[in-house]
């Protein structure tokens, strides 16, 4: 699973202090550096684990979105699904959930840890196969906007894709959005 | 020429019938030309081509830019991750 860190914008100054007089050491950098995961993964999705590597002494809420595998569909064009098999272009979709989480960032400052996660591979009904968390100090902070602009845009520009397997056979479900030049 | 790899994914894959293509192209082709190019070898690609995304080492595509040589280059239907 990979974590990257960018620089926290404000620090107390006993903090700053500290980093400059003494050795930077793994702890001290954890302490300085925001923590953004993205991954995709086969693994089960660890909503306990992620949330605990995404929250910070400051932190005060998350905002977490997490989707499932429908077996039962009464929206629309009525259906049962059997399962969905996912498949990813991995490190093109790594870097475009970066690009993600680059954005939340961008809109939503306050936000302080971040982890979204897609599931892959073959997933029954009731199955989490993505996750969206966002922190910050506060829940009146745009921390459920970010959370839900990580997941409309991860459907977007994150080249992942599903099968749908039910009673009357398989069929690739395909989005309709186009990327940008830039995005 | 420039040598590229093609990557399918999906619905393209399918109908490609493979995961990936070596191929060497004419230096300074355009994605346009390189989609036309796969149609007209790969009968099965030519409707997909239409509304096929296109990357370039791992970004977004279009069909005017030009493709590098050594590229990695993949072909895929709109996303439906989530």
């Amino acid at each position: 699973m990979k974590q990257s860190c960018r620089p926290m914008p404000k620090l107390p100054s006993s903090h700053q202090s500290a980093a400059v007089r003494l050795p930077i050491t793994e702890h001290q950098l954890s302490m300085t550096q925001l923590p953004t995961i993205y991954s995709i993964t086969e693994s089960e999705i660890d909503l306990n684990d992620l949330l605990a590597r995404i929250t910070l002494t400051s932190t005060g809420a998350a905002a977490i979105f997490t989707g499932m595998v429908r077996g039962v569909t009464a929206r629309g064009d009525a259906h049962e699904t059997e399962y969905l098999e996912y498949e990813s272009y991995v490190p093109m979709a790594e870097a475009k959930m970066k690009q993600v989480a680059d954005e939340i960032r961008e809109k939503w400052p306050v936000v302080e840890g971040i982890a979204i996660v897609q599931r892959i591979g073959k997933l029954y009904p009731k199955t989490p196969t993505v996750l969206i968390a966002c922190t910050a100090a506060h829940r009146d902070t745009g921390v459920f906007d970010a959370a839900r602009y990580g997941i409309d845009r991860l459907k977007e520009i994150v080249p992942v894709w599903k099968k749908e397997v039910g009673p009357d056979g398989q069929e690739w479900v395909e989005g309709d959005y186009i990327p940008k030049p830039g995005e | 020429m420039n040598h590229i790899k093609l990557l399918f994914f999906a619905t393209i894959r399918d109908r490609a019938g493979v995961k990936s293509m070596d191929l060497e192209i004419p230096t300074d082709m355009t994605i346009l030309q390189l989609k036309e190019k796969l149609g007209t070898d790969h009968p099965n690609l030519k409707e997909s081509m239409k509304s096929v995304l296109v990357t370039i080492n791992r970004e977004y595509a279009f069909d005017e830019a030009v493709v590098p040589s050594n590229a990695e280059i993949a072909l895929f239907p709109p996303v439906s991750g989530g």
